[in-house]
Order: C-alpha cells, then structure tokens, then sequence
C-alpha cells in the first residue's frame, strides 16, 4: 500500500467516524449503503475498463506516441495532446491506464498534462451523457469557452515547471 | 430510471470496445498479445481497487456531513473571490465521478450559486479532484507527475470562473423534473 493510497483510507475512516459521530447510527448506515451502492455500480465497469485500456495500448504503435507526443514535441505535442484528450471517453479508469501506455511509449510530461486537462475538462463523452441532460446546453457552452485553453495553457506551465521536477518521468512499474 | 440505463450502457459500451480491441489484438498481433494485455491489467487493478473503496467510503460519508446548502450560500452572486476559493476547495474534495458532481451544481445553482462560482467548482473537480488523484494517478504515473499536474491544474479552475463571469450568455438552471437525473447528495 503506498502512502497516497493509506493518506485516502486514513481520512476516508475519518470521515466516516465524523459522519457517525455528528448523524448518529443512521448517518453511518447511509454513508454505508451509498458506498455499497457506489462499488456495485464501479466495481463492473473497471472490471471491464481496465482490460479494455490495456487492449487499446496494445494497438497503440508505440513509435506514434513518442513521435508525436514526446518531450521534444514542445507545443505542437501540447496541441495533439490536447486533441487526444478531448475524445478519450469514459472515466479515469480509461484514461490514466492510456496515459501510463503513452508514457512507457515515450510521451512527454508536459504534453501528458494537456491530455489529462483536456480529458478532464473538454471530455465529449461527458459533456454529452452528464452535462447537457442535466444542465442544458447553454451551460455546456459557458464552460467549454471558459475552459476551451485550459489544456494548452497547463501544457505550457508544465513545460515551464518541468526543470523542478526532474522526476516526473519516466514512471517506471 | 433514466441514470439506471445511463450506468448500463457505459458499461455495455466498454464491453462492446473491450471486445473489439481485444479482437483487433488477437487478429493483428495473435493470441499471445492478448494474454500478454490481460496480464498487464492485473497489476493495474490490484493498484488501484484498494484506493478505489476507501475512496468510495470518503464519498458515502462526506454526503452524510456537508449540506449543499451551506455551499450555495458561500457560492452566492455577489460571493466575488471568495466565492471563487471556496468553489475551487469544493471541487477538490468532491470525491465521485460526474453522476455526483453534475446533479449538485444543479442543486447548487438553484440554491442561488453564481455562474462563475459554479464553472470553478465543475472545472476544479474535473481537473483536482483529490480522490481521482489519490486513487488513480498517484499509483499509476507517480507523486512528482501528480504534484506537477495539480500544480498546472489549480489556477486554471478561478480562471475559468472569471472567464464565465464575463461571458455574455444567459443561463438560467433548468427546472426541476421528477423524472430527472439528478439524484442530490442528501443534506
């Protein structure tokens, strides 16, 4: 167990004991059915997502990634990432598998960062199935312009950020 | 009944891709390449289900403590920087994924949250949520890449919000529905 992951179980507990202590009994039966409804409903899709992700990797030509996303790509990288991003659908449990693929295949930091960001917030997939049945279209398109540069503009501040974290590739697991 | 059929189909969908990648791998590269991907999936799995509950657990029991209510009125129209800082803090820590976070900018906008408030809290979730950081990309890609992506992420959410302060576009929530999809965090 690595210290991110033991972090998230201490305040998860945390916040259960909190919960119990402030609603009593039922509180901690709600927390307790929500959870269980929770990984009923995640537990199937990441037994799917993640092979899933792993066969997609397969197909991916590793000498692609690194030619068009690699450290030397510089912004056009950023731009492709961006691009990339935008269209990967369904949850993280889609995404930071394919980025892991794109690193080992030679991607860069900084243009992995542009296709988290774009992934996060440009998403097709979620603007389409979450964001205009719930919120409308209108909204939709307030956020998309409010957060339109978002992607490039993280890809240029980790570009710039990157002499302070010499470790920030490669991942090696 | 319409989030019922919405969960089904992402996950008859990413059967539908899992197969066929799995198909294109068998076709292009053999059966070996398939047990070869199958193999790299495990270790991702075992990484990421322990996370994975006790952020589940986080989710559960932070819904039974934080009323949206006292969210929207810090979020208000005239909420300025603050209400800013705290939409950005907000989207920090809601754990969960958008069949969470979406129906509460409902609840939160009808509460009376203003516009720019609302897109920093979406925008921040999306991009800083803690627990998507916690459980997948701390594991998956590493402490010094998380930390550097987080660092590039937590401005971006206030200035989205100042953006679509500006923007000219009238939005007004929509009303509410019986039938709808929003299934509200209990307050």
């Amino acid at each position: 167990m690595t210290g991110g992951q033991l972090l998230l179980l201490v305040l998860a507990l945390g916040t259960f004991g909190v919960a119990l202590w402030r609603g009593g009994e039922p509180a901690g039966k709600r927390a307790l059915r929500d959870t269980g409804d929770s990984i009923a409903r995640v537990l199937p899709i990441m037994l799917v997502a993640i092979p899933m992700a792993s066969f997609l990797s397969q197909l991916i030509p590793p000498q692609l990634a690194a030619d068009w996303l690699g450290p030397e790509s510089g912004m056009t990288g950023v731009l492709v990432a961006t691009a990339v991003g935008g269209f990967i659908p369904g949850g993280p449990f889609v995404s930071f598998p394919l980025v892991l693929t794109f690193i080992k295949a030679g991607a860069g930091a900084p243009q992995m960062v542009a296709l988290i960001t774009a992934w996060a917030v440009l998403g097709v997939h979620r603007v389409l199935t979450w964001e205009l049945p719930i919120l409308g279209a209108r909204f939709a398109v307030i956020r998309l312009i409010s957060g339109g540069a978002m992607p490039i503009l993280a890809g240029a501040m980790a570009q710039a950020l990157m002499p302070f974290f010499p470790h920030a590739l490669p991942v090696m697991r | 009944m319409a989030s019922f059929a919405r969960r089904h189909a992402t996950l008859l969908v990413l059967s539908a891709v899992a197969l066929a990648a799995a198909l294109a791998v068998r076709i292009t590269q053999g059966p070996a390449a398939v047990d070869d991907a199958l193999g790299k999936a495990w270790p991702l799995l075992v990484a990421v289900l322990p996370a994975m509950l006790a952020g589940l657990l986080l989710a559960g029991s932070l819904k039974q403590i934080i009323p949206p209510g006292a969210l929207a009125q810090w979020m208000g129209a005239e909420s300025g920087w603050r209400g800013l800082f705290v939409a950005c803090g907000a989207g920090l820590l809601t754990p969960g994924g958008p069949m969470a976070a979406f129906p509460l900018v409902l609840v939160l906008a009808r509460a009376g949250a203003d516009r720019g408030a609302l897109i920093c809290y979406i925008v921040s979730w999306g991009l800083n949520g803690l627990q998507r950081i916690l459980v997948w990309e701390v594991p998956l890609l590493g402490a010094d890449f998380a930390i550097l992506r987080l660092l590039c992420g937590l401005p971006l959410g206030i200035l989205a919000g100042l953006i679509a302060r500006r923007l000219p576009i009238d939005w007004t929530p929509p009303p509410g529905t019986t039938d709808g999809p929003a299934r509200a965090p209990k307050p």
